[in-house]
């Protein structure tokens, strides 16, 4: 039995073919203006990696994401947050702490040993600690975000940015700029700004290792490394690409809404 | 009851709670009624209906922006006095021929310091507010209502005898026991009404003439005894916070699955839930003690955490509550720690709650709908 999950986020859309036991192929898409297309490229193409020809041949699908309700082949739609937590989990079992940043939000879940969700916080009021803070302040430093990942673990110093909102956190990196502060030292500057937030948000829903990071962001080491500094615990990585925890997640329902 | 015959039940009920002005106040205003608008649960409203007056409760509704009200606010205001404020600026409360402010939170103070300086509205009062509940406040509570009363008989030239004012608290106490028949229905396993129904029932009880709406409730209740039921939700959720007035912001719950079957919110259960003493030979007194005491608990009230935790437990009990939904206005310093308290207290009790931080325009539907179908998913429902 081969099935389905849909994860149509707010800068990517990322869909997932899988079967009984393992992830077949997955693809990621740049969000388009209409949540349904940026489904439809994501899934119609991770199918063809899948070695399938037709969307059709899924048993079931799962759409999740912001654009979940506009994901017109999927039969079911689950909050991201389920999703992820599912999906983190099934990748690592030990995970019991899921913080997931995308493009427009992050969230934190605190998880049990099966993978179900005890508790979760979220932030999509601001873009504080999220994938458009990221490129904000990539665009001010002109580092791009490659730079944002790898240049923060040269900076010996992080410069402090004590702002939580991203349009004043860009005033302040303006002035470090012209105060010759070192680019580096800069960028490890923001990761430990939004470091310090994912922090409050997990204790929020309290720390329980294992800790995972999943969303686009995840692929942003400098921050992965401040967050550690500041939980004191190791931040696992997964044996898969963490963008795909939510459609990974979206699949897995999927499959056991087929057994149900 | 088919679809058809549901809306029309509810239709009076949901256009006075969907706008400011509705047709009976129209009415009223048109035959020479005088119309007092009035802030927060507090305000003993039964002294206005023993003058002869309407009690019209302060709401933001409609309200697309807050640009004229900004310029009178710091950046820590709520959005629910902004948005009420902007819509007086824009002269949608011209109507009113008074207005009553309370000392409940800083928030609605400003409002009248604002008011007091740039609307003419005849009739402005402040009332003062004790902090803490014991028989010492009610005293001073009871001080409060006289001099409301006397103010009141001064400028709308009127007489308040003790006896007008035991028969406004005989309306009001009417209107709470039908509001509170309303929601015995509501803890059936199929309920006959939603929540966004019962919430926009309980805001026209805030804007229409008390006897007029009485009647109208009397007929809904009628309709609603023998009504079928919701059968088809995933869970029983209760509302726990402040000044929510807007029966949308429920609809979007509901639409996912959580039916909304009790509350613990100004305009809901916190405005009914108990009676004033229709016998007390005082009846300032017996309105003191009531607003003071026996009115279901404010967080702005010091020491009485308890008895809003209680009131909290029965209501999960008595309506069979699968989780509850704490939502707070953002800058509202007076709930900013309860439901901290709700969450440990639920937790403890095993049951699942929710923190929802919102603006007052119930606008980012998006993320109400994703947290709600989070929290249901997280319930196992």
């Amino acid at each position: 039995m081969i099935v389905g999950g849909c994860d149509v986020g707010s800068t990517t859309g990322k869909a997932v073919v899988l079967n009984e036991t393992a992830v077949l192929s997955h693809y990621i898409v740049p969000s388009t203006t209409k949540p349904e297309q940026t489904a439809r490229i994501a899934m119609e193409e991770a199918v063809r990696m899948a070695g399938l020809s037709s969307v059709d041949e899924l048993a079931y699908i799962v759409g999740t994401g912001y654009g979940r309700l506009k994901v017109s082949f999927a039969h079911d739609n689950v909050s991201e947050i389920t999703c992820h937590a599912r999906g983190a989990h099934w990748l690592n079992p030990a995970v019991r702490t899921v913080v997931d940043i995308g493009g427009q939000d992050c969230k934190v879940m605190s998880l049990d040993e099966r993978g179900k969700v005890l508790e979760f916080v979220m932030n999509d009021r601001c873009a504080a600690g999220t994938g458009r803070f990221f490129e904000a302040m990539a665009r001010v430093l002109g580092c791009g975000l490659d730079g944002i990942s790898s240049l923060a673990n040269q900076g010996a110093t992080p410069a402090t940015i004590s702002s939580q909102c991203s349009v004043f956190a860009e005033s302040e990196v303006v002035t470090l700029i012209n105060e010759g502060v070192d680019v580096a030292d800069i960028i490890a500057g923001i990761n430990h700004a939004v470091a310090k937030r994912l922090c409050s948000m997990v204790r929020r829903v309290g720390l329980a290792e294992e800790l995972t990071l999943t969303g686009g962001c995840s692929k942003n080491d400098g921050l992965a490394r401040a967050l550690e500094q500041k939980l004191g615990v190791s931040v696992r990585t997964l044996p898969q690409d963490p963008q795909i925890a939510g459609a990974v997640g979206a699949a897995l329902i999927a499959s056991e809404k087929v057994r149900a | 009851m088919d679809t058809e015959g549901r809306a029309k039940a509810f239709e009076e009920f949901a256009g006075a709670a969907g706008a400011i002005m509705n047709p009976a106040v129209a009415a009223w205003k048109a035959q020479g009624g005088r119309v007092v608008g009035y802030f927060c649960s507090h305000v003993p409203t039964e002294v206005l209906t023993a003058a002869g007056l309407l009690p019209f409760r302060m709401r933001g509704t409609g309200s697309t922006g807050t640009e004229l009200a900004d310029a009178f606010f710091s950046n820590i205001n709520c959005s629910f006095v902004r948005n009420t404020f902007n819509l007086a600026l824009q002269g949608d409360y011209d109507f009113l021929d008074g207005l009553v402010c309370v000392s409940s939170c800083d928030h609605v103070r400003r409002v009248y310091d604002n008011w007091k300086r740039n609307l003419g509205t005849p009739f402005l009062r402040i009332i003062s507010l004790p902090k803490k509940v014991e028989d010492a406040q009610v005293g001073w509570y009871r001080d409060e209502v006289a001099i409301l009363r006397e103010a009141v008989e001064k400028h709308f030239e009127v007489t308040i005898s003790d006896e007008r004012l035991r028969e406004a608290i005989r309306l009001h106490n009417r209107t709470r026991r039908l509001q509170r028949e309303l929601y015995e229905l509501r803890k059936k396993e199929a309920p006959p009404l939603t929540g966004a129904e019962t919430l926009a029932v309980m805001v026209a009880g805030t804007a229409m003439p008390r006897q007029h709406y009485n009647e109208a409730l009397e007929a809904l209740l009628e309709r609603l005894r023998g009504a079928n039921g919701q059968r088809d939700y995933r869970a029983r959720l209760m509302i726990v916070g402040g000044e929510l007035d807007d029966p949308r912001y429920l609809e979007v719950i509901e639409e996912q699955g959580g039916l909304v079957v009790t509350d613990a919110v100004c305009f809901g259960s916190k405005a009914m839930w108990n009676l004033v003493d229709e016998e007390a030979s005082d009846p300032s007194e017996a309105l003191a003690r009531y607003y003071i005491q026996g009115q279901p608990s404010c967080p702005r009230m010091h020491g009485d955490q308890p008895r809003r935790a209680a009131f909290l437990m029965d209501m999960v009990r008595d309506f069979r509550v699968d989780g509850v939904v704490g939502e707070r206005m953002m800058f509202c310093d007076l709930w900013c720690v309860e439901h901290y308290m709700n969450d440990l207290d639920l937790k403890e009790a095993g049951v699942p709650f929710i923190r929802l931080d919102r603006e007052y325009n119930a606008s980012a539907k998006g993320q109400l709908r994703t947290r709600i179908q989070a929290f249901l998913e997280t319930m196992g429902k």
